[in-house]
């Protein structure tokens, strides 16, 4: 395992090859036989399934937690648990007010789980380090956690309501840089902005709301000298130049993009890159070889800033 | 005060519309990873089930999770290319972008099974989301009920 070229290739730098990194989630609590619901609110249980399946899959990296439900948690949002996945947030305390009308506070290491994080990541921290193995915290990107704060009519706001999307997306980009300062203390070596939905708005929508929202994280994250990167899924062809020109060192994309296409891009911004392994495709659904799938994957990233991830 | 809107009585695939004639639903389907895991797809799917009533009345959804095999077998027969996507009368409407509350009433309305349909949805144009019944909605969709491979 290889802390350091992990951290190397999200920097855009030239690795002897590859970083592995599962971004494992969920699947922590399969490899020890843990119900989901258990696992991300037990923290020696959430601590054991991140040191095992590190050692499982021989990890350079892994992250903390993969749960986008934890800022929305901490501000009041209820949740629905599920025994195999990560809750589901089902109410939207914004969906007919913003922030401040809402009375929503900052939240702080007390709020929600973060007692179960920080203490989970006490625990795990030392036996990564001992296994060489880099630790990334993943925090709820704004357009994804304003999302959670207003349901699903922030995607309107954005065009009919500018002034209220504006104030919800610049809320949630203050409570990320709040979570980015967080895993900073933790230890954690990389800290990635996760904003899965924002590949679901176009480019103009992107810029306008998303890029000036993730920069206070942006800034949290290099300011404390640790590496930043941005994981966005579903197909974002569309906003992957807007990810580019994010102030972060790298970025992450899911299966559904062009490797060529990302890692050209990435390279004529000096970013690393990763992900884009056919987790659907291959290794849930095995409609395609896993092999096959890892050495396109492989072959197509190359050794500047890739990280050989799923996608 | 919003007019309030004849009602419908829900009839299954059909709605019997206020002058008594039957319509056909308009039939969406969801096409996501999973809407439990996937934040994408969870608001794809919250998009359909927040439209008001009168809609909900009008039309009829699914999820349909890549996950397991029906899902596999709904994204052959309607041709998607990505997740997840929005058809609409097997139309793939909106593919990777979650859509606003009028593009979506205007897509329905361009795909009404008549004219009577469509002009109740345009009247329906200025409504906006409505929060009060999404979880519900979500269940009768069978939302993330059906998302574990297999």
């Amino acid at each position: 395992m290889a802390k350091q070229k992990f951290i190397d290739a999200v920097r855009g730098k030239r690795t002897a090859s590859a970083p592995w990194v599962p971004y494992a989630g969920m699947h922590c609590a399969f490899v020890i036989n843990e119900p989901a619901d258990k696992y991300l609110q037990d923290p020696e249980i959430l601590a054991r399934g991140l040191v095992e399946t590190a050692k499982k899959y021989k990890a350079d990296g892994i992250p903390l937690i993969f749960d986008l439900s934890i800022e929305a948690h901490a501000l009041g949002c209820e949740l629905k648990w599920w025994p195999d996945n990560v809750p589901s947030v089902t109410t939207h305390p914004c969906s007919d007010k913003t922030p401040s009308e809402a009375g929503l506070q900052m939240p702080t290491k007390d709020s929600g789980r973060w007692p179960v994080i920080f203490e989970a990541a006490r625990i795990a921290k030392p036996q990564l380090d001992e296994l060489d193995c880099g630790l990334i915290g993943g925090l709820c990107g704004p357009l994804t956690l304003a999302s959670h704060l207003a349901g699903v009519r922030i995607f309107t706001d954005v065009i009919k309501n500018p002034k209220f999307a504006a104030e919800v997306c610049e809320f949630a980009g203050r409570v990320g840089a709040i979570s980015a300062q967080l895993y900073a203390e933790m230890g954690c070596d990389v800290i990635a902005i996760i904003d899965p939905v924002a590949s679901q708005i176009r480019s103009a929508t992107f810029q306008q709301f998303v890029t000036p929202n993730v920069e206070p994280a942006i800034n949290a994250i290099n300011g404390a000298g640790k590496t930043s990167t941005f994981f966005i899924c579903g197909d974002a062809t569309k906003v992957l130049k807007d990810v580019c020109e994010l102030n972060t060192h790298g970025f992450a994309i899911d299966e559904q993009l062009n490797m060529n296409f990302v890692r050209d891009l990435a390279k004529e911004h000096g970013k690393g890159f990763g992900g884009n392994l056919k987790l659907t495709l291959a290794l849930s659904l095995g409609l395609l070889s896993p092999r096959e799938d890892a050495i396109v994957s492989l072959s197509a990233g190359g050794h500047i800033g890739y990280t050989f991830a799923p996608g | 005060m919003k007019p309030i809107m004849p009602s419908t009585l829900n009839l299954g695939k059909t709605c019997i519309k206020e002058n008594g004639v039957m319509a056909e639903k308009i039939q969406i389907d969801v096409l996501t990873l999973d809407s439990v895991q996937c934040a994408a797809c969870g608001y794809m799917m919250e998009s359909i089930a927040a439209l008001p009533d009168d809609i909900q009345d009008m039309i009829q959804y699914s999820e349909w999770s890549i996950k397991n095999k029906e899902g596999i077998g709904k994204f052959m027969e309607l041709k998607g290319k990505v997740l997840p996507s929005i058809c609409i009368q097997g139309d793939l409407v909106f593919e990777s972008i979650i859509p606003q509350y009028e593009e979506l009433i205007d897509e329905m309305a361009k795909r009404a099974p008549d004219e009577a349909v469509r002009n109740r949805l345009v009247s329906l144009r200025d409504e906006g989301f409505d929060f009060a019944k999404i979880q519900e909605n979500l269940k009768k969709a069978g939302s993330g009920l059906k998302t574990k491979a297999g």
